[in-house]
């Protein structure tokens, strides 16, 4: 069966969300991510917005998390504030995140690339990032893997990961659980219990794992249980093509 | 809003006379340079991007912005040199791209920034909202945000709860001079509506000094009183209501009129590099000379094209 790396991303973050559980999700992938699981194996599944939609069942596929077509058939129309605070307040099972670089501890910048003051790039910064890892039970990331993206430091940490190990984020003051997937367009990456580093979980049909290393900035550990990314199914490639994102808009 | 002075009474603000409606000009002279604004939008909806215009035609300069993601008048007043610093948790065109003028203000060293969450600035305006001074919270602990302060040396402290010994973020109360919001609508005393999602316009407008409201249309307030669940804002929190249909145009209001996903498109190209954005501004910005010379340059059929189907609200 022929299906594109973005599909099988988007069926592996899918997985990551459970029956029952609230998800805040973001633009772009994940949005499609949550409307696959909705629609197969977690259709008890609360999808909310950090925009204060919440519950949204869109008649056509947004651009963002502001856009008025989430607004039209949701639930609860709200506010950023209270939304925010629902993960404050413990209610939130997972949150999904992007990265312009993401460090061995999960730790993500999407602030500046070189000087703070003087930066060679200004990214757009924080928003909800910082906000939903801090506070949400777990996290998964889902980013492009370039070996820049990977770099064994960020050049700063916008949203915390592990920070500087297993008991970063606790010394911090941090509630959530932290990052517990990494999803690139080449592996299913976690990580490992005891030191908060991360590790290939599985590998996306085709691909090695000295693939892998060479497109990553640091040592990465790999996992006992190493198996190979479970491929979409028919079912969940008509979904994604016909039904969920018919124009190609994110796949 | 949080007023640190003791000797000032809480929440006592200048009673301007119930009709609250100004014009454009009027409602922008109330804005100081050197002013710390917070300004309401999320994406592409909800800015007053009429009144942002009308700022920059009237030569605002070294003001501030305390913001969480009002991408829109970050954009247009780091592209027009109305702005010394910001406070910002995320600038961002969703669905287009960065915001160019604001990334190449910081990045040629013209623009002094201090990083928060969304959820970190949000509570400052929370806190003088409240009338305290500060509010504990449990995000940006542990990363650079704390770490890498500029302008403001006291962004934030770490202390432990009195009551469990929890270690928390304390963030300080922030009050902005004036808040720039646009809503749906207002009666003139400035009880105003909103349909939709509400960003964080309630906080903004009860942490600030003034509260200047744009909205699409000023009704009376028997309609503001047939749907009071609609009320954002009640009248005593605000002091300049301003008519301006359309006022968030380029952007979007919910039930009134989609974005304009073209128009944004061509602002984002535009604003890649500085000699075309300039043209940009004076095309769009400086020349027309009021927000009806604006909408004219838009056209009758953009404008009509825009407007939301009744039943989707888009």
């Amino acid at each position: 069966m022929d299906f594109t790396r973005e599909e099988l991303m988007a069926v592996a973050a899918a997985r990551e969300i459970n029956d029952g559980e609230v998800a805040i999700i973001g633009t772009g992938l994940p949005m499609i991510a949550a409307y696959l699981a909705k629609k197969t194996h977690a259709p008890k599944a609360c999808l909310f917005f950090e925009s204060g939609i919440i519950g949204a069942f869109p008649n056509e596929l947004a651009i963002g998390v502001g856009d008025f077509r989430l607004l039209s058939n949701c639930v609860k129309a709200s506010g950023l504030y209270y939304a925010l605070s629902l993960i404050q307040g413990g209610y939130v099972d997972l949150g999904f995140l992007g990265a312009a670089e993401i460090d061995p501890y999960g730790n993500i910048n999407s602030t500046v690339i070189g000087d703070y003051s003087h930066p060679k790039v200004r990214l757009p910064g924080s928003g909800g990032a910082n906000d939903i890892a801090s506070l949400a039970k777990r996290f998964v990331v889902i980013v492009p893997h370039e070996k820049r993206k990977f770099p064994p430091q960020c050049h700063y940490i916008t949203t915390p990961g592990y920070l500087d190990g297993p008991e970063g984020r606790k010394s911090a003051g941090l509630r959530g659980g932290g990052p517990t997937r990494v999803i690139t367009n080449l592996a299913v990456m976690g990580f490992e219990p005891a030191s908060k580093r991360m590790q290939i979980e599985s590998l996306h049909p085709g691909i090695s794992l000295a693939e892998v290393q060479e497109n990553t900035g640091f040592e990465l550990l790999v996992s006992e249980a190493l198996t190979e990314t479970q491929v979409p199914s028919e079912e969940q490639l008509h979904l994604l093509r016909n039904v969920i994102d018919p124009e190609g808009v994110y796949i | 809003m949080y007023n640190p002075k003791p000797d000032t009474t809480y929440g006592a603000k200048e009673q301007l006379s119930q009709n609250k409606v100004l014009s454009i000009k009027k409602a922008v002279e109330l804005i100081s340079d050197g002013d710390n604004l917070t300004i309401s939008g999320f994406a592409h909806s909800l800015a007053p991007i009429a009144l942002v215009r009308e700022i920059i035609r009237q030569g605002r300069k070294n003001l501030a912005l305390t913001s969480m993601g009002e991408c829109w008048a970050a954009d247009l007043l780091s592209g027009a040199g109305c702005l010394s610093k910001v406070r910002l948790s995320n600038y961002m065109f969703e669905g287009f791209g960065r915001c160019m003028n604001f990334s190449r203000a910081v990045q040629q060293g013209d623009l002094e920034v201090e990083d928060y969450s969304h959820f970190g600035i949000t509570s400052r305006l929370f806190a003088s909202a409240l009338g305290i001074s500060y509010i504990p919270t449990k995000v940006m602990a542990g990363t650079d945000i704390v770490k890498k302060v500029t302008f403001d040396k006291d962004k934030s402290l770490v202390a432990n709860c009195p009551f469990t010994g929890e270690k928390h973020l304390l963030v300080k109360a922030i009050e902005p001079d004036v808040a720039i919001i646009h809503a749906s609508r207002a009666d003139e005393e400035g009880n105003t509506q909103l349909f939709g999602m509400t960003s964080i316009i309630d906080e903004q407008a009860r942490a600030s000094k003034k509260v200047i409201v744009s909205v699409e249309e000023v009704v009376p307030t028997d309609v503001i009183a047939q749907r009071p669940e609609l009320t954002l804002l009640p009248s005593f929190v605000v002091d300049a209501v301003v008519e301006i249909p359309y006022g968030a145009h380029p952007a979007g209001m919910f039930r009134y009129y989609n974005y304009d996903h073209k128009h944004i498109q061509y602002y984002w190209d535009q604003s890649r590099q500085e000699e075309s954005f300039k043209e940009y501004l004076g095309k769009y910005v400086l020349e027309p000379h009021d927000h009806w010379k604006y909408l004219e340059m838009i056209g009758i059929p953009r404008l009509m094209d825009l407007r939301a189907d009744p039943y989707l609200g888009y």
